[in-house]
């Protein structure tokens, strides 16, 4: 009953949203503390590593829709409540009229429904359903980029869960359910049956252009720069991480290790490649959230219940300092007037001492220094034995990353005088969760964190990665590499769709 | 049969897409892509002779399957979603750009950003 109630509650509250500006707030306060509680409410019921499964309607699973509270939606509903919490401090100091609220209820009622869901359909309506509704947010404030930026994601994102609806099809004609954990019983029966590799195509490709594959899904980069500082921050830190929750899932039911450690690969390394030579900070953080995309697809495809766990664990890092990242490169390229980095650094003085103090941890947390977020869940992706090929990509990511961001350190200096940021609240939501993830992944989900701890070997592992990284950047950092932009053009875009769509045909003469 | 001409659909959609600039005519293959997906997934409800699954007493008849078709309408209300809120996006463009040509418009909202400073 609960589990119902957590993502149609937020339909309830978006539709009251509109009753005006004040009322708008109170719901947003409203619905976040009873998620906040009922969150509570479900970990603990559910700490021991228990399930909490439902059929809505009191069908059987193999005739309604069950939605089930499981390791998944454990492990992100801490990263919904923390993101909410920092995006509703930030959003109190912009203005936002009641539509953006309402949208901001949608979006997370989606994010919830899609944690809960375990059929296949449903998981296609409500991708559909966050399609439409980040569509809507990503142009909110009308500039010509955002609505550009915004059409190229809701055109590709519409093509993959076209290709997904029609791998939806075919699983239901081969095995006549839906639900996920059937149909993998049924594929395990028969694991050669000549449907599957078309179905896979079908949903992985689908997937994967909602989760910021490269090769698929081009659309993030602009998206995600252009929208407006709150939502990029919800983009990046969460729903995009629901299209690798949906491919963690049919990976559990599919085989797909090689493939997915190909499609990591390549985006972990292009997106890093594209985000170490951005010109603007949200730009160079969107391609940065695309090599990350990466890094947790290359965990799906190790699979081992370490690694995904490892997944999980560094999805929701990622949640917290990307979130924190985008917050404050918001903020300062208001207070700099421009978000180039160029401008950034020559503005320097007029940025808030605790947006700047909000950027320097979340890029510690994010090149994976010890003891902040990302180094406690990328030693536990570390730790799982990948093979030297992954590793190595690993690696490559790592020290990419660190010379990305050392872009960012002519703002670091320490100076007075510094102006004070209004939204110190929003940042410290973010932060301290960061700063104590260790000591907090073990206490709220043992069952997920990894007897990772600070070993020795790990520690000097990352050290040499972000020093690899800077020595890079002194010696690289000032040369201007200009990689070709077309890459994310709409047109270009497609083109991985149509290559997959071709994969497809020819299987399905096969079939 | 139908399953494949809805991949094949789908494809046409697709090769549109991709060459075609023009977004009200991209906007149209996007149609009959989701039209394809639509296809597809009415074509896997079919059985060969059988009834509409509405009878009275359904012991003794062969019916199509009822599922893909209740499928069906959920998709095809959020492929109708979809390219409504598409075309009201172009339009907003063309308002601002006055082109539906989908490499100048590119053109210009790059030229936008490296002027305006804006992020």
């Amino acid at each position: 009953m609960i589990l119902a109630v957590l993502p149609l509650s937020r339909f309830v509250l978006g539709v009251l949203c509109y009753a005006g500006k004040r009322v708008s707030r109170t719901v947003a306060a409203v619905g976040w503390c009873a998620t906040a509680a009922l969150s509570i409410y479900l970990l603990i019921a559910t700490r021991d590593g228990a399930t909490i499964t439902i059929g809505l309607g009191g069908w059987a699973a193999e005739l309604g829709i069950v939605v089930r509270f499981d390791a998944v939606a454990a492990a992100f509903s801490p990263l919904v409540v923390l993101l909410e919490l920092a995006v509703l401090l930030y959003a109190r100091k912009e203005d936002r009229a009641p539509l953006f609220y309402a949208l901001l209820q949608f979006l997370l009622g989606a994010v919830f429904a899609l944690l809960l869901a375990q059929d296949l359909f449903n998981e296609y309506v409500i991708l559909e359903l966050l399609t439409l509704v980040s569509f809507l947010l990503v142009g909110y404030e009308r500039r010509p980029a955002q609505i550009w930026a915004s059409l190229k994601y809701l055109v590709l994102a519409s093509i993959g869960m076209s290709l997904f609806l029609v791998g939806v099809a075919l699983i239901y004609r081969h095995t006549g359910t839906l639900n996920l954990s059937q149909i993998g019983g049924i594929i395990q029966g028969r694991p050669e049956a000549d449907w599957i590799p078309l179905a896979t195509v079908l949903l992985v490709v689908g997937v994967s252009v909602k989760a910021g594959v490269l090769g698929l899904s081009q659309w993030l980069p602009a998206a995600h720069s252009a929208a407006p500082t709150e939502i990029s921050a919800l983009l990046s830190g969460l729903v995009i991480k629901m299209g690798v929750v949906v491919l963690l899932r049919v990976s559990q039911v599919f085989p797909l290790g090689l493939t997915l450690q190909a499609l990591g690969a390549v985006t972990a390394v292009v997106g890093v490649l594209y985000a170490a030579y951005a010109k603007s900070l949200k730009r160079m953080l969107a391609f940065s959230t695309l090599s990350q995309i990466g890094y947790l697809v290359l965990g799906l495809a190790i699979g081992t219940p370490e690694a995904l766990a490892g997944v999980l664990d560094y999805a929701i890092a990622h949640g917290l300092f990307k979130g924190l990242l985008f917050l404050a490169a918001g903020e300062a390229a208001r207070a700099a007037g421009g978000g180039r980095f160029e401008e950034l650094a020559a503005h320097r003085e007029l940025i808030p001492r605790a947006t700047t103090t909000a950027l320097f941890v979340g890029t510690l947390a994010i090149v994976g220094l010890p003891p902040l977020a990302g180094f406690g869940a990328k030693s536990a992706l570390f730790a799982c034995h990948p093979s030297p090929f992954v590793f190595a990509v690993f690696i490559v990511t790592t020290v990419g990353t660190a010379f990305a961001f050392a872009k960012l350190l002519p703002l670091f200096r320490w100076r007075r005088g510094a102006r004070r940021s209004d939204r110190t609240s929003a940042y410290a939501v973010l932060a301290v969760p960061i700063l104590f993830f260790i000591p907090f992944t073990v206490t709220t989900f043992p069952s997920l964190h990894l007897a990772t701890g600070l070993e020795p070997l790990l520690v000097i592992e990352s050290l040499g990665a972000v020093a690899a990284g800077l020595l890079l950047h002194r010696w690289l950092g000032h040369r201007a590499v200009r990689l070709p932009k077309r890459l994310f053009f709409l047109e270009e875009a497609v083109l991985g769709i149509l290559l997959a769509w071709l994969l497809a045909a020819i299987l399905l003469r096969a079939v | 049969m139908a399953f494949s001409v809805g991949i094949v659909l789908l494809g046409i959609g697709l090769v549109a897409i991709a060459i075609r600039r023009d977004l009200v005519i991209k906007l149209l293959a996007l149609g009959l892509t989701n039209a394809g997906s639509i296809l597809c997934l009415v074509a896997i409800g079919d059985r060969p002779d059988a009834h509409v699954p509405i009878c009275a007493v359904c012991h003794d008849v062969l019916y199509a399957d009822p599922l893909p078709q209740a499928l069906v309408l959920s998709a095809i209300v959020i492929n109708f979603a979809i390219l409504a809120l598409a075309l009201v996006f172009v339009m907003r463009l063309v308002e601002q750009y006055h082109t539906t040509d989908s490499r100048h418009v590119e053109d210009l909202v790059q030229r936008d950003l490296d002027e305006g400073g804006q992020q």
